[in-house]
């Protein structure tokens, strides 16, 4: 008996090395990164996403050297989309790892919870999913950056897009429909603004705000029909839009009003979940799209992470690519990953070519927000199958220049002193 | 608000409130017979879900009979978790912690379980032939998959009235939640009644997820999503009362259908409310006569 259990004790001992980050070794030099991703529920394909496609960047970087002779060594955690639970981990990172930069999270009410503990303990957070505008506007701090778009850009867009529809088809009346937690409402009230912006008349004759991961919309589609609405604006993401949309189909909705969904309906994810059954026409963004731009870095991109997991890469994909190759740079500028202060600075006006990025145009870091400035397209669901099992993909792209989609000083001025 | 949208309102409350009581009814049942409050029973409508997915989406089987397999299967791994986990807590009311750890636990093992099966993709099921359009009624466009929703909520409430109540396997059933001793010193197995119970429970949560599934997306934690609501219909049905489950429904089901309507914002929150008028004026439920439970 003590024989087979010390056998077996071995046997795990030689597994625990087997596993251990290949191509990393003690005597390395590390810039350690803490991330936080959630792997459960409806969430859990952005956060496996974007664990490859950070690993992707990782073993890229490493295998050139790593950055000013640093190599990259990152954990990754399960943020269980509960705030409490990651300020938890992240903490331990802090104390226990001592990690140099935090990394993550896909939810904004998480992604708020995380800054919070990034401030207090002067720790960089890098943000490459969570859209919500207030962790670069309303609630600010120095250790953050966001790699990639926020809602504010998307609806920036979206205005500019709803804008020019006016010329070729008429609209007059909005209702919107979102999840009822900061994600969704920063969305409603940025559409709002930045149509106001532009000057652009428009009357909200409905506002929707069902829970997040809600089953069921049923009631308030047949209560959005009865709105009769010229342009349905929608602020769901992931598999609450594919829900929706499903359940909104069977009640004909798409043939009696415009679907704009700017920030999240673009996901790739939705493509390939509904197959056939998405409706053609429909207006959608995202912030990152497999069929756009079509530039070599990207298609690179979406070839690299095909391999490597055999699907192809949600939006969030991209931006935990584009996290750890901002800390490269940053790190390669500084020569060390310790300095944090030399390291924000670094990062202030980081320029990076990202897959995102079309010829032309480079994403850079505005030091005022901290948050990567980019270039953003919105498109039309057409029939293209070559990103199976999608039969659908976003076509007839309208491409908005990064500068026109920044939040004027004055707003931002006016968020942060609330 | 005029007559037309008033009715499709309903509807649509409707369509919601079937699909909660299929849910809160297996729930209920399991609580009413052994006394075990299943938090896992959601994860059972998500096992029916994916098995709906891989029967009739991947494996191309005739949806119908898609249905059926995919509710029998959920009812299997019901059997199973009946059999090795559940057992063992029943009749251990006082101790409600192991029987939340251990059904939370099977929460996140099947969870696991299917992560691993079919990866974190959204999955989805087409809506089967000839229930893929509206059906009209005066000026009404309703999806004909929705009333078809409607119609297997009406036919399940009847059947399990007439089971409970007319049948041997009922009587023996609504015995074993009043006095399980008894019911074994008349001579009847026990054991294998619970198991039943629970495997029919299991069955309907799962043939539930399947029937929703072509609505609604397959998705890890989709479980989690649906017994929250549940829950809320059970307390306010009164735990372990069958038809009380179906009033629950329906009242959580229209309340939240015009509420959106009246006060968007705050919607969501009715069905709450309710619930803790419920639990402060009435807590053994809307439904449930007023007497004190055998202990």
């Amino acid at each position: 008996m003590h024989s087979k259990k010390r056998w077996i004790c071995l046997i795990v001992a030689m597994f625990a090395f087997c596993v251990a980050p290949a191509g990393v070794s003690a005597a390395d030099k590390l810039i350690k990164i803490g991330g936080l991703y959630p792997m459960t529920g409806r969430a859990g394909l952005y956060g496996k996403d974007s664990v490859a496609a950070a690993e992707i960047a990782i073993n890229e970087i490493n295998a050139k050297g790593g950055a000013a002779g640093y190599k990259i060594d990152a954990t990754f955690n399960d943020s269980k989309v509960k705030a409490a639970y990651a300020i938890r981990v992240a903490k331990r990172y802090i104390s226990e790892d001592k990690v140099n930069f935090l990394f993550g999270v896909v939810s904004s009410g998480v992604g708020l919870a995380v800054t919070e503990v990034s401030k207090q303990e002067k720790k960089i957070f890098i943000g490459t999913d969570h859209a919500s505008t207030r962790l670069t506007v309303d609630n600010f701090q120095p250790y953050y950056f966001r790699v990639s778009n926020n809602t504010f850009q998307s609806m920036a867009s979206g205005a500019l897009y709803l804008q020019e529809l006016k010329k070729t088809k008429p609209w007059k009346t909005i209702a919107f429909i979102g999840p009822d937690y900061s994600y969704g409402h920063s969305q409603f009230d940025e559409i709002k603004y930045s149509l106001e912006r532009l000057g652009v008349e428009f009357k909200v004759v409905g506002e929707y705000w069902p829970k997040i991961y809600a089953p069921d919309y049923t009631s308030y589609i047949t209560s959005i029909l009865n709105d009769k609405p010229d342009v349905l604006v929608s602020g769901f993401w992931g598999g609450d839009t594919v829900a929706f949309i499903k359940q909104a189909q069977a009640f004909g909705l798409f043939n009696k009003m415009t679907y704009f969904h700017p920030d999240a309906g673009g996901n790739y994810e939705l493509m390939s979940a509904m197959g056939d059954e998405l409706p053609l026409g429909l207006i959608l963004g995202a912030r990152h799209y497999n069929n756009w731009p079509n530039t070599e870095q990207n298609k690179n991109f979406v070839k690299n992470f095909k391999a490597l997991t055999g699907r192809y890469p949600t939006y969030a994909a991209e931006g935990a690519y584009a996290g750890i190759y901002a800390i490269a740079a940053a790190v390669e500028k500084v020569g060390n990953p310790d300095d944090t202060e030399a390291l924000i600075k670094a990062l202030e006006g980081l320029k990076i070519k990202l897959p995102e990025d079309p010829d032309g145009f480079t994403s850079y870091i505005n030091p005022e927000t901290h948050q990567m400035i980019q270039t953003q397209a919105i498109g039309v669901t057409v029939a293209n199958k070559d990103f199976p099992p999608a039969t659908r993909m976003l076509g007839n792209w309208k491409v908005y220049k990064a500068e026109d989609l920044v939040p004027p000083s004055d707003y931002i001025k006016m968020k942060r002193k609330k | 608000m005029d007559f037309s949208f008033f009715i499709m309102q309903l509807i649509s409350g409707l369509t919601v409130a079937t699909l909660l009581f299929l849910v809160a009814s297996g729930l209920t049942l399991i609580f009413g017979v052994g006394d075990v409050f299943n938090f896992a029973h959601g994860s059972f409508y998500m096992i029916g879900a994916y098995l709906a997915f891989q029967m009739i989406s991947v494996l191309q089987v005739n949806f119908w009979l898609g249905l059926v397999l995919s509710g029998l299967g959920a009812g299997l791994v019901g059997i199973v978790a009946e059999v090795f986990l559940l057992r063992r807590i029943y009749g251990r009311k006082h101790e409600a912690g192991f029987q939340i750890l251990l059904t939370f636990c099977l929460i996140l093992i099947i969870d696991d379980l299917v992560k691993i099966i079919w990866g974190t993709e959204y999955k989805t099921i087409q809506r089967p032939s000839g229930f893929t359009g509206p059906v009209q009624i005066g000026d009404l466009y309703i999806p004909s998959y929705n009333l078809l929703i409607i119609v297997v909520g009406i036919i399940v409430v009847v059947a399990a009235w007439w089971v409970l109540n007319k049948t041997r396997a009922g009587k023996i059933a609504r015995a074993a939640a009043v006095d399980r001793e008894m019911l074994g010193a008349m001579g009847i197995n026990v054991p294998m009644t619970m198991t039943m119970v629970f495997g029919i429970a299991t069955a309907l949560g799962g043939f539930t997820g399947a029937l929703a599934a072509p609505l609604r997306s397959v998705t890890p934690g989709a479980g989690v999503e649906v017994i929250i609501d549940s829950l809320i219909v059970v307390v306010i049905g009164g735990m372990g009362n069958f038809w009380g489950a179906w009033m629950g429904a329906l009242l959580i089901g229209e309340l939240t259908a015009f509420g959106i309507v009246i006060v968007p914002k705050w919607a969501t929150l009715f069905s709450y409310l309710v619930m803790i008028i419920v639990l402060i004026f009435k807590p053994e439920g809307l439904f449930s006569p007023r007497k004190i439970r055998k202990v």
